[in-house]
């Protein structure tokens, strides 16, 4: 990608109101709040696919005990969660881990482009929490049967395989393996619309990336909490 | 009440793939073709208030042993769920009771459109399934703060009682359990985005609706 080309997927951008009831602004400022409220060891942040995870049983299993925030809005494509880290998401916290889950809303953007505001984010991150490790989850596959958005989400993880770990504290986890069954759908098990998962598959997902922030959290150099045991 | 063809609320639409993945349709064949070979007695109807309800436990508490099927779709306003019900996703069922739960998802439609689009919806709903109950259920109020949605929803339920209460084979249900605090602010507790119930949203909203659909199919029982 040309150093000289500003990556639109890159530029950090608020969601306008068009509805007309202010919801993202008044989740925003409630994130902000939280912020000043509480002291997480891990960040979620992203879009539905972080969202909605807290509102199944697996969250108050497997990541409340991480002491974990969960800041994901529907809609939010990579520019929105930009302009949220910019904004107030980030003050007051030192979360050890930030899971990073967004890019399937960036509907005008080229898997290119995508990866390198995902790569904006990780950066964001880790010149603003020094100390935080980052984990970037993959895009999943999407739709009943195979299409462009299967093929842009793949490639989309494709370059942040490559280009993350050039960033030292950032990491890559894929949690989409066996979503797509071998006639190429998916199923509505896992997927209730073919885009947003169940609570089976949450489930799915959440076991690889909890051991995964277990794995991190050991491994930071501080006395391990009770609640971890 | 406005003819079809002036109410983009009360004229059949499908859903536009704009993304590229054409879930939308996938959705409404997978519907078409899950129908097939159920027999449900209750079949709800909607948009994302609706298909979210299926996720949760309250579903299979509640509305599974009612044998219940749910053609939610996120999303989905009046004119889009009028173009499922009339392209198969009614064709091959006999339900008792048609929960309908849309409307919030109407935008730049008047309060007027949108009761004209649930009604259009009532009136289908009776030429292909005679026998059925159609319960249609309040749009919940949304947003942290009071706004100009409120109002219209609040306007549409007020619309749509009206306009059922000469029926005798649809009624308005109001499932709003208090959402709205003194304050006027709408708690994340209950609507985690301040659109979308939380599980113990659903669980408020849920229970009194159970305990009347229970009711509706006794009394359907009788007929």
């Amino acid at each position: 990608m040309s150093g000289d080309e500003i990556n639109p997927a890159a530029v950090a951008q608020a969601v306008e109101d068009v509805q007309g009831d202010d919801r993202w602004m008044s989740q925003h400022t409630r994130f902000v709040q939280e912020c000043k409220d509480a002291e997480p060891e891990v960040l979620f942040i992203g879009d539905s696919m972080v969202q909605l995870m807290q509102q199944y049983e697996i969250w108050r299993e497997l990541f409340s005990p991480l002491h974990a925030l969960n800041f994901g809005i529907g809609g939010d494509t990579t520019c929105n969660v930009l302009w949220r880290l910019q904004n107030g998401e980030l003050d007051n916290i030192r979360p050890k881990v930030t899971v990073v889950w967004v890019g399937t809303n960036n509907h005008e953007h080229s898997a290119e482009q995508v990866a390198g505001g995902i790569l904006a984010i990780a950066q964001l991150l880790t010149s603003r929490l020094p100390k935080t490790k980052v984990v970037v989850l993959g895009l999943l596959a999407r739709g009943d049967g195979p299409n462009p958005l299967r093929e842009k989400n793949a490639a989309v993880n494709g370059f942040l395989r490559s280009w993350l770990p050039r960033l030292g504290q950032a990491q890559f986890l894929d949690v989409g393996v066996g979503f797509v069954h071998s006639d190429g759908t998916i199923s509505t098990r896992d997927m209730f619309d073919f885009l947003h998962l169940t609570a089976a598959g949450y489930r799915a997902i959440a076991k690889p990336l909890s051991d995964l922030l277990l794995q991190i959290l050991d491994e930071t150099p501080e006395e391990k909490r009770a609640s971890l045991v | 009440m406005s003819s079809g063809d002036s109410n983009p609320a009360a004229t059949p639409t499908p859903g536009v793939d704009t993304q590229g993945d054409g879930r939308w349709m996938s959705l409404h064949n997978h519907f078409v073709s899950n129908s097939k070979d159920k027999e449900p007695d209750v079949l709800f109807v909607g948009d994302s208030l609706v298909q979210l309800l299926h996720q949760f436990e309250v579903w299979r508490d509640l509305f599974s042993p009612l044998h219940a099927l749910n053609f939610g779709v996120g999303g989905d306003a009046t004119q889009h769920v009028l173009w499922r019900l009339s392209n198969g996703e009614l064709a091959h069922i006999s339900p008792k009771v048609v929960v309908l739960w849309v409307g919030t998802n109407n935008h730049g439609h008047t309060a007027e459109q949108i009761c004209g689009g649930i009604m259009a919806i009532v009136q289908l709903i009776k030429d292909k399934l005679p026998k059925a109950y159609t319960l249609v259920l309040g749009v919940l109020p949304r947003g942290k703060m009071p706004n100009s949605l409120r109002e219209r929803n609040a306007q549409v339920n007020k619309l749509v009682q009206e306009a059922v209460s000469s029926l005798p084979h649809a009624s308005l249900l109001n499932v709003d359990p208090g959402l709205v605090h003194s304050d006027g602010s709408i708690s994340h507790q209950d609507l985690y985005d301040y659109l979308h119930l939380t599980p113990q949203g659903y669980q408020a909203v849920c229970q009194p609706l159970h305990t009347h659909l229970k009711g509706l199919l006794e009394k359907q029982a009788e007929n």
